[in-house]
Parts: C-alpha cells; sequence; structure tokens
C-alpha cells in the first residue's frame, strides 16, 4: 500500500531543492534591480545551494541526505534533539534510564536537605517482581540501634584498622573522570559527614587529600600514582602514599562494573596537563589501563599480589571486582587460604554499574547484575569459612536506602554509591561524562563549565545526602526489627518466586 | 601540523583584514561611505556589514573559527557581487586593491571553512 506519508516527503523535497535554485535567481535579480539588500538572501541561498549540491551528489556517508538533499537535514536536528525532548517532555517519571526522575528526584531532595516524602501512593510498579524489605511485626526502637561501625583490618589485628562510621561510602571516581571541584566538594563532604571516600585509580589523589577526609586509595590495573615506568607497582611510591595520614585503605582493582574484563578508559579531551603529571602518562593520547594487573595472571600469582600489597602499604587492603563466574572466585578464595592470605575486604560491583567511559557492549552485556553476584560472593566467603576475616562491600545503583539495605541484607557491610553522589553534587543525568563537555561541570575539566560548580555549596549537599541516607538506614533498619546493620540476613528480605526461580 | 599551522595563519590573516575593514566602515572613511551610496545601502549597511566583519574576525580567532569563516565567505560573496554587479573592479582609484584584499578575505576565510567544515554547527557532522 502507498504511503501518502511517503509521497508527500519526496515531492516536497523535490521541490525544495529545485526551490533553492530557484530562489537564489529571484534574490539575484531583486538584488539587483530593486534593492542590494536582497544580495543577503542571494548569498544565504547560493551557500545552502552548493552544500545541497555537495549532499546529493558529492558524499556518500549520508543516504537520507543523498536521496533528499537538505530537507533530509531536519531528520538529523530533530534526532539529535531528541535526548532532551525525551527527558523533559515526554518520558514519565518511571521511565529513563539508567535512573528516573523519581530516583533522581530521591537524591536531590536529600541533598538539599528538604522533606523527601511523598503521596498519595507509590509511583513504582508495586507488583510480584520487585525484590523488598520485610519488616517486622515488632520494630525497634530507633533509640536503641547500635551506631554504625563497621572495623576493616580487625581480622589481621592490624593497628591501621579503619573504622566506617557511615554505611555509605563514596565510591571510586578519579580525579580525570572528575574535574577538580567535583572532587574537592565530594571531599569536602565526606569530611563534613565522616564518610570514607575511594580516590578512584586516578593517580597521586591531591584534590581529595586537600580536603581532609578518610580515604581508600584506589590500585586500578595501571597502578597510576605509584607505578614504575614499565607500569608495575613501585613499593617505594605506594609505601610513601599510604603513609599519609588520610589514606585509611588499599583497594585494588581488578575490574569494574561498568567495563569488566577491560582495563579503565580516560579519554584525551579530559587529560589535562596536571592529569598527566599525576598519572604520568602523556598528553594527547587516550589512557587505557590494562585490563589486568601485569602481576596476577592466576589465583595464586593474584593473591600474593594482594599479599604484597598488604605488606607494602601496611593498611586495610581489599580487592574491587564486577563478578564474573562464580567458580573462578571461589578457586581464588580457596587459593587465598592455601596461601593464608585473604584481603581485608571484597567490593563487589554489580555489572550495572558504571561512571566510567565505557565500549557500548561491555556496559550492556557483561557482568553480573549486583543483587545476584553479592548473595553468590557472600555464600562462596560462607562456605569457605572466610567471611569472618573480611568485610564485604557493595555497590552498582544503590542510590537509595531501601536498595542499600537489601544489598546488606544479602551480605554486604557497607555500600558504595558513586552516581548518588553524582546526583547530589548537581547531575542532569545529561549523559556526557565521557565528551568533557559535562553541563554541570562535574564530569568535565573545562574551566568554564566547572565555575557553576561551588565547592561549599555542593560539598554540604554532599555531606546532607550522606547523612540523610544514615537517617533513612537507621529508620528501615528499626522497621526490620533488627538493631544493628550487621543483623541483616535474607531473612529480611521478600524476593519473589519469579526472581528467585 | 602543516595545515595546521596553514589553517592558523589563514585564520590571522583573514582576521586582520576583516577589523581593518570594518574599523573603516564604522569610522566612515570616505571610499567605504562612496561604495555604500553606491549601493544604496549608506549608512545603515555600511554599519550592518561593518557589525558582521567585526563578528566574523571575532570568531575567526575564536574557537568558532569554522563559524567565523562561514561568516567572512558569505560577506565576501556579498562584496564580490557588489564589485561585480555595480560598484567594478577599481575603487577610487586604488589600483584594485580593494578588491585585492576582499579575494584575499575571501580565499583565506574558504581555506578554513574547508579545513575546519567539522566544526560547523549543526550541519558540520555531515560535511
Amino acid at each position: 500500500m502507498k504511503s501518502t506519508l511517503d509521497v508527500d516527503l519526496e515531492a516536497a523535497s523535490r521541490t525544495a531543492n529545485i526551490g533553492i535554485v530557484v530562489l537564489f535567481g529571484l534574490f539575484a535579480a531583486a538584488g539587483h534591480f530593486v534593492s542590494f539588500y536582497f544580495h543577503f538572501f542571494t548569498v544565504a541561498c547560493f551557500l545552502l545551494v552548493l552544500v545541497n549540491l555537495y549532499w546529493r551528489h558529492f558524499q556518500t556517508e549520508h543516504t537520507l541526505l543523498a536521496n533528499f538533499g537538505f530537507l533530509a537535514q531536519i531528520r538529523y536536528l530533530v534526532e539529535s534533539v531528541g535526548p532532551e525532548f525525551r527527558q523533559y517532555l515526554f518520558a514519565s517519571d518511571t521511565e529513563e534510564r539508567p535512573f528516573n526522575r523519581v530516583d533522581r528526584a530521591q537524591v536531590y531532595r536529600k541533598a538539599k536537605g528538604i522533606d523527601s516524602s511523598s503521596a498519595f501512593g507509590t509511583l513504582l510498579p508495586y507488583d510480584q517482581d520487585e525484590i523488598k524489605l520485610r519488616h517486622s511485626f515488632y520494630p525497634a526502637d530507633q533509640n536503641q540501634l547500635e551506631p554504625f561501625d563497621v572495623v576493616v583490618g580487625a581480622a589481621r589485628g592490624l593497628a591501621t584498622a579503619h573504622h566506617i562510621k557511615r554505611p555509605l561510602m563514596i565510591s571510586a571516581m578519579s580525579f580525570g573522570a572528575l574535574g577538580e571541584h567535583a572532587v574537592r566538594a565530594l571531599a569536602r563532604g565526606a569530611a563534613l559527614s565522616g564518610a570514607t571516600m575511594n580516590t578512584g585509580e586516578g593517580g597521586y589523589p591531591k584534590h581529595h587529600l586537600e580536603e581532609g577526609c578518610d580515604l581508600t586509595f584506589q590500585l586500578g590495573t595501571a597502578k597510576f600514582g605509584v607505578r614504575t615506568e614499565d607500569g608495575r607497582l613501585d613499593d617505594a611510591k605506594l609505601a610513601a602514599l599510604a603513609a599519609h595520614e588520610q589514606i585509611k585503605m588499599v583497594e585494588i582493582k581488578f575490574s569494574q562494573g561498568a567495563k569488566p574484563g577491560k582495563g579503565g578508559l580516560l579519554p584525551k579531551e579530559k587529560i589535562t596537563e596536571e592529569i598527566a603529571e599525576l598519572r604520568g602518562v602523556p598528553l594527547g593520547k587516550d589512557v587505557i589501563s590494562p585490563s589486568h594487573h601485569v602481576e596476577c595472571t592466576d589465583a595464586a600469582s593474584t593473591v600474593a599480589f594482594i599479599g604484597h600489597v598488604q605488606e607494602v602499604c601496611g593498611l586495610p587492603t581489599g580487592i574491587k571486582f564486577c563478578l564474573g563466574r562464580p567458580d573462578e572466585f571461589r578457586e581464588l578464595v580457596r587459593e587465598m587460604k592455601r596461601q593464608d592470605i585473604v584481603p581485608d575486604f571484597i567490593t563487589v560491583d554489580g555489572g550495572e554499574g558504571g561512571t566510567g567511559a565505557a565500549p557500548k557492549s561491555f556496559m550492556d552485556e557483561l557482568g553480573l547484575p549486583l543483587f545476584e553476584a553479592l548473595p553468590l560472593v557472600q555464600t562462596i566467603l560462607v562456605e569457605e569459612g572466610v567471611r569472618d576475616r573480611l568485610k564485604l562491600f557493595a555497590s552498582g545503583k544503590l542510590i537509595s536506602a531501601g536498595k542499600q539495605l537489601q544489598a546488606m541484607s544479602m551480605g554486604a557491610d557497607a555500600v558504595y554509591s558513586a552516581r548518588g553522589f553524582l546526583l547530589a553534587l548537581g547531575c542532569i543525568q545529561a549523559l556526557m561524562c565521557n565528551r568533557n563537555s559535562c553541563p554541570v561541570g562535574i564530569t568535565t575539566h573545562e574551566a568554564h563549565l566547572q565555575q557553576g560548580l561551588d565547592i561549599e555549596e555542593k560539598s554540604q549537599r554532599v555531606a546532607n545526602y550522606i547523612k540523610a541516607i544514615h537517617h533513612e538506614h537507621e529508620e528501615l533498619l528499626a522497621a526490620t526489627g533488627q538493631h544493628a546493620a550487621r543483623d541483616l540476613t535474607p531473612v529480611n528480605l521478600y524476593v519473589p518466586d519469579q526472581v528467585r526461580s | 601540523m602543516k595545515n595546521k599551522a596553514l589553517t592558523f595563519a589563514a585564520q590571522g590573516i583573514a582576521a586582520a583584514i576583516l577589523f581593518m575593514a570594518s574599523g573603516m566602515k564604522f569610522f566612515g572613511s570616505a571610499d567605504t561611505v562612496a561604495i555604500f551610496q553606491a549601493l544604496g545601502m549608506e549608512p545603515a549597511g555600511r554599519f550592518l556589514i561593518a557589525f558582521i566583519e567585526m563578528g566574523a574576525a571575532l570568531l575567526l580567532i575564536s574557537p568558532f573559527a569554522a563559524s567565523g569563516a562561514a561568516l567572512a565567505v558569505s560577506v565576501m560573496c556579498g562584496a564580490i557581487i557588489a564589485h561585480c554587479t555595480q560598484i567594478g573592479m577599481v575603487v577610487d582609484d586604488d589600483g584594485g586593491m580593494h578588491m585585492l584584499l576582499l579575494v584575499a578575505v575571501f580565499l583565506a576565510s574558504l581555506y578554513v571553512l574547508i579545513a575546519r567544515r567539522k566544526e560547523l554547527p549543526i550541519i558540520g557532522g555531515t560535511l
């Protein structure tokens, strides 16, 4: 069947292509015989005719332009503004990804310290395929809860054992991925609220250290900040860094949720002279971290490397990964027992995680989701008898207290969030983190974009978010009838049969 | 690297001549007034073109050089039309100096426009 619309568009484009040539002639004549001002239009039409000729007869890249000429540009124009139109006008409050408006608004409200209660029922699909927390007939008295205190490194008897006082920590985002203002606002917010912040794998944490918060130094596969020229670990540099009073823990990153099995990527657009210096990399080239630590080629060498880092830094030292194969992880845990080297903590990053720039296929198709991976890791650790020798952290889209407590019911001792904190800083989910053009000045190094991100103002929002989340943790925990987060177990979870199966 | 240097040089040359030309139009030098009188655009057209030339020159030395080049090429096309149809090649016995500068700006801007066409807003990706 013939579509009327198709015929009209073809005819319209043909008419338009001829029309601009005719207009050019008419304007030229008017410019000559009536007023020279008409030549403004003559010139515009002339250039349009030239560009249109190129689109229709010389370029081969764009079929629509070759077939229809300049009117086809309308499609590209409309397509380019599509995301904004969808976000602001057409997408419903619960539709957007990765975080819908309801999710984001919840963080914004907490960060701004305004009432986050709502009315007239949930906006979420409250049906049978959602994991929920189970409340108790006998809620605990909120004033009787034990203060949150997770001690990392105590199992090894470390004098440097670190007390985590807030259940939510700032996840690994490097200076490089984030601009200076964002890093300092986060670090200052962490200091204000007593939370622990992960530095990310961006090398020497110069800006993190400026604000006085507790830090977990992340040792990435490229070992930025503590590397030798050939990319191996420089023990002396790590020891010197670990001696810094603010560095409380070291996290060896094996993989991350955004791109499990692939190294980090910092696009060249985001590499400033300062970043190049802090990381020890050249300017003007994408910085690609290796997909694995060169020292770690199997379970034995991996465990030996963990032990080596523990020994060199003298701090609680853990590992971070996005789970792929549980059998590999079980083998790794067994090797830990063989060598009697157990990391002080393990961070499980869900495959849904990801502030990092990553190839789309890695972002979409690899890595177990957090709520699949976390129970597997917990089970393996318990079955292998090492669970009491380490702490377990979870990360991956955990921006609400409810989801965080669900993770803690699955075994996590504390949780990480990265994007939750970006939202607290004012992220509008423009999805431009990899282009150095973040409109709210967070994932960019452009001074004119960062100037709008006031460090003092936004650090207060970060602190508000951390405190509000902690408060909500306590409310929810009391509702479950437990007195301490460590008492949460899968019994406190409702897992629908269809999810379980 | 060589091409980049050439592009920057072309931007500089075009911007310098445009600054000078727009300045002369703003201050109403005798020959520019004569030209715009001949075109029937004095004085509004002279100021309008001066503004556009100044804008093009500023854009040419900014990160938006592609847009500046497009603007400059457009203005020079208009100037070429004026010289070819109404004013003639020689203005005020200048031995064709006006025309020479015009062609210099046109060619330099055209070179910048072609070299930086991908940076043009909206249509850059399709050129």
